[in-house]
């Protein structure tokens, strides 16, 4: 039974959420007022949907976007397979298994800038360890430099960086199931492929799927991989949604259309969380099941 | 035995296949320590060992431009947002997680929304509202932003400690006539320690590592933080002092690395607790 003390409680929560709501809750809806306006040097008019029809008028938004759809689609697919395949092997131990666990988290408590640092020296011209082992693959050409290949290693990088926590919540989904469920399926004559797909699989589903919609979130919203391994570049080639907004906003001084910009963004990121909540209450349930 | 011989096998395969992928997820740190090593004015080279060792870039870095006060400042607002977040997350959990009080279901409702809402999308009104404000490029703003980004992932990861720890023991002392402040400051602090110290960790971790909102929120250069002057140093020194860049590589990866190392399980259960369970 939970004691029943309002004053108190509120005494409790408030400095909190006080405190998240200047900083987080009131500038997002600030950026919805700010989209409605030209904001350069101090100066803000209203200027109605202005900024909008210029962002959907612009190719520069449609590129971005799709350049921001192919990011997050490679780059969660392949982290959630690595992941999955890493937490199989986690999940039936083995010698060293501690030591192992720390190595492959490494990467995760790195910056995006550090990583992006050492990503870029790995496929430098020349003498990037990296360029060379691939290079013959792509006629000798410098990866990194061409469009589809520095999305390639900023999708590399960034795979890198977070499989280890994928790997982390999908293994804490496999360590629910229980292993009786096994034995009894090999009693039965179930192969080790056949009780994957009928047990396992369906099992850590919930789990997967809220890692999927998780990273799916830090995927879009991914700026500093991005910037300290490519910067955008070539040309455009890299300069996802979450870059583009920043260009705009800080680089060239268009507060109001980068906070349009922004609001969009926040739009997406509003429909994931209300798919990750959603498969957080439908994990909750299959584990109170 | 056929089995055990095949049991032998998978065995040392998956400990070929584990060395592998540790190297791969090894190899970049390791990389950029041995760069760090490199003899200054040659540039990098296909080898990945350098063929003479020199240690003294870790003190030329020290001499270099502003790197001492961006370490300082890096440490001094990751710290002082991480303390904000630790305490205000564990009053704010601590009461969503034994209180009853209206509007308990909303509010927790708003957090869990608030920990999905990325800084990326309230940044730049954020930066607005700071320059209006007049405190762009103070320690008191960035310990004021770091301390509320981490409180919706701290009150999430707090809760699921609170909750796991018996109630028997706090009614037991209300019983014997504690205050609500007793009990939270002689009881449920004490044993919920690992949600506290994992909170901590982890936000700290993150704050060190941040980028993006001191790359926004600081336009000083003596205010920057260590990874923003990265940034800055990998423009200048990218391509012809890649060894004083890979020190100050190494020493921003450092005190993060040795944290994770020495205090890995908090880290690993905070982590599940903050993003599945909760």
């Amino acid at each position: 039974m939970k004691r029943k003390n309002n004053g108190y409680a509120y005494l409790l929560v408030a400095p909190a959420l006080f405190l998240v709501v200047m900083v987080m809750a009131y500038p997002t809806l600030y950026s919805l007022y700010l989209g409605f306006t030209r904001t350069r040097r101090g100066e803000t008019t209203f200027i109605g949907l202005k900024n909008y029809q210029a962002i959907f008028s612009s190719n520069d938004f449609f590129e971005s976007l799709q350049l921001t759809l192919i990011f997050v689609l490679l780059y969660v697919a392949l982290t959630v397979a690595f992941a999955f395949i890493l937490a199989l092997i986690f999940n039936r131990g083995m010698k060293g298994s501690a030591i192992y666990m720390t190595i492959i988290f490494l990467p995760w408590v790195l910056s995006e800038i550090t990583s992006g640092v050492v990503w870029r020296w790995m496929f430098y011209r020349d003498y990037g360890i990296l360029q060379n082992l691939i290079a013959p693959l792509f006629n000798d050409a410098t990866v990194i430099t061409t469009p589809a290949g520095a999305m390639g290693v900023v999708i590399a990088a960034s795979v890198w960086r977070s499989t280890a926590f994928a790997m982390l919540l999908i293994l804490a989904g496999l360590q629910t199931v229980p292993k009786e469920i096994y034995e009894a399926a090999s009693i039965d004559g179930a192969t080790g492929w056949q009780s994957f797909w009928q047990l396992t699989w369906p099992l850590v589903l919930p789990t997967t799927m809220v890692t999927i919609v998780f990273l799916t979130i830090q995927a879009v919203n991914n700026v500093g991989m991005f910037m300290s391994i490519t910067n955008g570049g070539p040309g455009r080639a890299t300069e996802v949604l979450s870059l583009h907004m920043y260009r705009e906003a800080i680089e060239f001084f268009n507060f109001g259309y980068g906070a349009a910009l922004s609001v969009i963004l926040f739009l997406i990121n509003l429909i994931l969380a209300f798919i990750y909540i959603r498969s957080l209450q439908r994990e909750s349930a299959l584990a109170a099941a | 035995m056929k089995s055990s011989s095949t049991a032998k096998l998978s065995q040392i395969l998956t400990q070929i296949l584990m060395v592998t992928i540790s190297i791969v997820f090894i190899f970049p740190v390791f990389y950029s320590i041995m760069t760090s090593f490199r003899v200054p004015g040659y540039g990098l080279t296909a080898e990945i060992i350098p063929s003479e060792f020199y240690f003294g870039n870790y003190e030329r870095l020290f001499n270099f431009g502003r790197f001492p006060r961006y370490i300082l400042n890096s440490v001094i607002n990751a710290l002082g947002g991480t303390i904000v977040t630790t305490l205000l997350a564990a009053f704010a959990a601590y009461a969503f997680a034994r209180l009853k009080f209206a509007g308990s279901k909303i509010l927790e409702g708003f957090v869990i929304f608030m920990m999905m809402l990325p800084g990326l999308t309230n940044i730049i009104p954020l930066f607005k509202i700071a320059s209006d404000l007049k405190l762009l490029n103070t320690y008191t703003l960035m310990i004021l932003v770091f301390g509320a980004y981490g409180i919706p992932l701290g009150i999430w990861i707090m809760k699921g400690f609170f909750l796991s720890i018996p109630e028997v023991l706090e009614e037991a002392a209300a019983i014997d006539g504690a205050s609500p402040l007793q009990i939270f400051t002689r009881i449920v602090i004490p044993i919920s320690a690992p949600g506290l110290i994992a909170t901590f960790l982890i936000n700290f971790v993150y704050n060190w590592n941040n980028f993006f909102t001191p790359l926004i929120l600081t336009t000083k250069t003596e205010m920057k933080m260590a990874t923003v002057g990265l940034f800055d140093f990998q423009h200048a020194l990218e391509g012809n002092q890649d060894e004083l860049l890979a020190a100050a590589c190494v020493v921003i990866m450092v005190p993060a690395i040795l944290l994770f190392i020495l205090t890995r399980n908090y880290f690993m259960r905070g982590m599940v607790e903050g993003a599945v369970k909760g």
